[in-house]
């Protein structure tokens, strides 16, 4: 798949809108629904009780089972895809039938029944709408709740009128009535139904169905028989943790209060010749509900919002973002589901942005996860010689980047940035400006300045840790920063030894190679006497608090160090916050006018770091600034690091509808808290003509000092 | 049930597309004259005009009610498939999402209330709880009982979006619900 995919659906300029659409959309109807409701409770209560299901899940599908069978109905767990073909197959058989009628099940999908049945003869209609279209289109779905929506109404006219024999406009009111008009005969004269189910209760033997068109009502009821096809994840112990998910899944899918239909069904009802067949698919369930690293993706309710916000589903949807399971938790899923080849192209299509964390209905570090689980992919030839030899190795990486420098000067422009690359990286820098590697880097001009004077009583002293990009591209950031930072009253001192903090190691499931650079960190980081540790780029802030932490948990010498460190650590804008109101104040001649800024989240400081108020109140209070909001300021810029080298044209699509939104303010400078972030935008805004200055809130700070 | 209650109910069930008839209070009982529909005759007279010249079918309904159709023509239920309106009973409402909670164990009756073009329910104010969790004990007490069960929360018509996002009513099920709310009851 990969590239050619990618660009296929990059260029379909439906599919483009109609997510677009729909992401611009979805925020403001979820919003609505949850109004009066407190989110991150519901969401908490859902991840505590799923966990301590999964933890039983075995005990919860016998007594699920058991109950289910007392009511009448005939449970079957499924080990594999397989044994559930097979059995469905031979519960259709059972009743002489040739004719299945269908509402909505992901299982279905999962384990491909319908192929399974047509090549033994058996019928299947998929009644649900947006599975219709799919199912006469021949492809699979691209969205878990919305399967189709990467098709247009002219498509699904087409589809229509081929299937119907009949000429049909490209009207959707008037196809919604075919659908209904169509299909009617398929509920009348279907022998057997099925469905899927959004939760299963231990205690009753019950299932839920969350439906909306009505569709699922008809096939458990019309046909004499109806198969419910479940997930083993789906069983709760009782109505009390359905009715939380039944809260939190119509919302957080599609901005619904609550969908049209609620069904509950307990049993066969209606009495002799009905039956109820429940099978219970496992597929790798009670394997990754037993397994303590990756167990929580099985929290996931499939509600499909990790897709609605995912940045990257918004340029290339679901086809090329996820297998059968799709989002964010597709690409966690699909390893476990599918195996692990149908996962490794996938797995790097994320771009690490945590959107779809902050979302989830279950409370799952979905991008957590998909890190974790790049480790156990595949790696890249030469990746390990990269991380695991030359990145390590802080002089070898240090000498390479200073070597790149005079590789690269052949190819800077007047301007001093780099507008064209030879032939192999030229993809990344069409549409954008990249800026040269300086010629000295901000610890050879650290070497320069004088030593740090003795501290001055009560003076509270800090480490800068720059990371590598500020260092080596951008060092008169790393200046802003100290002087800035000695602007406020701290001393600032900058250790030689600091390297990588390792996280393009982890994002490339180097785990080893980024457990020996967090090692080597601490020990720079702790050797020297200080209050504080401060960095300017978000991902080193959240590598040095979060991950170093859990990355050296089983450490007996490094998990306390790794925890100390972290407990020091702050991100630029914390610590300068700290000295809001600033004594004495900070500007030296009479108070100018106030400048007006936008300003973009970085998503590791926001969500990988939980940081937005403080980086607002510096630029407020410190740097005299206003500032004028831009529509989703905390989205993702594209830049991903490795990212937009390895996927530029989608990186350069999501940097398209940030620079919209940055436009649309009309402001002239662009605070950031993010080297990335700044690198990114700042050559989007070139390439395209804009005189918008891109700033780290640093270097305002420090200009209000002057 | 107290006003501000019902009076939610109807904003939301409205709000979702369902439409709301006021009957008068005491209709079930007395026939007193109370707003909209005040006897027996006037109700007859709006469902005959919902069902526009088809069929009509209906599910049990509670004594009391069953007297106000005696009016109407009713079909067998086991001619469903092709009636126009469905006439049924919703044993509670929810004012938070404007949602009715009907039983529907029957198959026969469960056919009719999906496959009718228009749906039309009645619903005691008295019935109305605040949101679904004020149900939890009885729907609770529901599937731990001894019999096979089969209840739907119904939330205004049948509705798809999958076409493009555009919200289009009666996919399915019907395309019309209305709610014959019985006031003071
Ligand atoms: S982290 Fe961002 S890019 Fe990755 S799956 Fe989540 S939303 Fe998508
Ligand atoms: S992972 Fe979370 S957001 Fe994504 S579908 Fe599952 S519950 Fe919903």
């Amino acid at each position: 798949m990969a590239d050619k995919r990618i660009n296929t659906n990059i260029n379909n300029t439906f599919l483009r809108k109609a997510l677009k659409n729909f992401a611009t959309a979805y925020p403001i109807a979820r919003a609505k629904a949850f109004e009066g409701i407190d989110f991150a409770a519901l969401r908490h209560r859902i991840a505590v009780s799923k966990l301590a299901g999964l933890k039983r899940l075995p005990e919860l599908i016998a007594q699920f089972t058991a109950s289910a069978e007392k009511t009448g109905a005939i449970v079957h767990f499924c080990r594999t895809p397989e044994d559930a073909n097979r059995t469905i197959h031979g519960i259709i058989q059972s009743k002489n039938a040739d004719f299945l009628v269908k509402s909505k099940a992901m299982t279905s999908e999962e384990i491909e029944l319908n192929h399974y049945l047509e090549a033994r003869g058996i019928r299947c209609l998929e009644t649900d709408l947006g599975e219709w279209i799919i199912q006469l289109a021949g492809e699979r779905p691209s969205h878990m709740v919305m399967p189709a929506i990467h098709k247009n109404k002219e498509e699904v006219a087409e589809l229509f009128s081929k299937e119907t024999g009949s000429d049909c406009p490209a009207d959707i009111p008037f196809l919604v009535q075919k659908a209904r008009e169509t299909l009617r005969s398929g509920f009348l004269t279907g022998q057997v139904g099925m469905s899927g189910a959004n939760v299963a209760m231990a205690d009753s033997g019950a299932i839920a169905l969350i439906t909306n068109e009505g569709n699922a009502r008809l096939v458990t009821t019309l046909p004499q028989t109806h198969i419910a096809l479940i997930g083993v994840e789906k069983i709760v112990p009782s109505l009390d943790e359905a009715l939380d998910v039944i809260e939190v899944l119509p919302k957080n899918a599609t901005g619904q209060k609550l969908t049209s239909y609620l069904s509950f069904i307990k049993g066969p009802t209606g009495g002799d010749g009905r039956e109820l067949h429940i099978v219970l698919l496992d597929n790798g369930r009670t394997d990754l509900a037993a397994n303590p690293e990756f167990q929580t993706a099985l929290q996931c309710v499939k509600c499909g919002a990790c897709a609605n916000v995912c940045p990257i589903y918004e340029i290339v949807g679901g086809h090329v973002f996820g297998h059968i399971y799709v989002g964010g938790i597709g690409l966690v899923l699909t390893p476990f589901f599918h195996g692990f080849d149908k996962a490794e192209e996938i797995l790097k299509l994320c771009i690490g942005c945590r959107k779809c964390n902050e979302v989830c209905a279950a409370e799952i570090d979905i991008e957590g996860l998909i890190v974790d689980l790049r480790d156990k992919i595949r790696k890249p030839f030469g990746q390990k010689f990269m991380f695991g030899t030359m990145m390590k190795n802080r002089k070898l990486f240090h000498a390479a980047l200073r070597a790149a420098y005079l590789a690269q000067k052949p190819f800077q422009s007047a301007g001093g940035r780099i507008r064209h690359l030879p032939m192999v990286l030229n993809r990344e820098t069409a549409n954008r400006s990249l800026p040269p590697i300086a010629e000295t880097p901000f610890r050879d001009l650290m070497l320069k300045r004088p030593t740090t004077p003795t501290l001055a009583p009560k003076q509270e002293k800090v480490l800068f840790y720059s990371g590598c990009l500020a260092d080596f591209v951008y060092p008169e950031m790393c200046t802003d920063t100290v002087e800035s930072l000695e602007g406020l009253g701290y001393s600032v001192a900058f250790p030689q030894e600091q390297s990588c903090c390792g996280i393009p190691a982890r994002y490339s499931g180097e785990m080893d190679a980024a457990r020996e650079m967090a090692k080597l960190n601490i020990d720079v980081l702790l050797s020297e006497e200080a209050d504080f540790v401060v960095t300017i780029c978000p991902t080193c802030t959240m590598s040095i608090t979060h991950d170093f932490v859990k990355l050296l948990a089983d450490d007996p010498l490094y998990a306390e160090k790794a925890k100390r460190l972290a407990a020091k650590t702050l991100n630029y804008s914390e610590l300068a916050a700290r000295k809001i109101p600033p004594s004495p104040p900070l500007s030296k001649g009479g108070e100018t006018a106030k400048q007006v800024v936008t300003y973009h989240d970085a998503c590791h400081l926001k969500r990988g770091c939980g940081i937005h108020e403080e980086p607002r109140r510096v630029l407020r209070e410190l740097a005299n600034a206003e500032i004028k909001e831009m529509s989703d300021c905390d989205k993702c810029c594209g830049f991903g690091g490795s990212y937009s080298i390895k996927y530029p044209e989608i990186s350069q699509e999501v940097l398209k509808n940030k620079l919209s939104n940055i436009n649309e303010t009309g402001v002239g400078i662009l605070a950031v808290d993010c080297p990335g972030c700044k690198l990114q935008i700042e050559g989007g805004l070139e390439a395209s003509g804009s005189k918008m200055r891109v700033e780290h809130t640093a270097t305002l700070v420090r200009e209000r000092m002057r | 049930m107290n006003e501000t209650t019902v009076e939610k109910f109807r904003v939301a069930a409205q709000m979702i597309g369902a439409e709301v008839h006021s009957c008068g209070s005491g209709l079930g009982a007395a026939n007193a004259a109370v707003r909209n529909f005040s006897t027996s005759n006037e109700l007859s007279s709006l469902l005959q005009e919902l069902a526009a010249g088809g069929s009509i079918c209906a599910s049990t309904l509670p004594g009391d009610l069953e007297a106000h159709l005696a009016g109407l023509v009713v079909s067998d239920r086991s001619t469903a498939a092709d009636a126009t309106l469905c006439i049924s009973f919703a044993g509670a409402g929810i004012a938070a999402t404007g949602s009715i909670l009907v039983q529907l164990t029957d198959p026969a009756e469960r056919a009719a209330t999906a496959l009718a073009t228009k749906h039309a329910v009645f619903l005691r104010s008295s019935s109305i709880v605040s949101t679904l969790r004020d149900l939890s004990a009885s729907l609770k007490a529901q599937l731990l009982g001894a019999d096979t069960t089969y209840f739907s929360i119904t939330t205004g018509p049948s509705r798809t979006a999958d076409i493009e996002r555009v919200l289009t009513i009666g996919v399915h099920g019907p395309k019309e619900l209305h709610i014959l709310l019985l006031e003071g009851e």
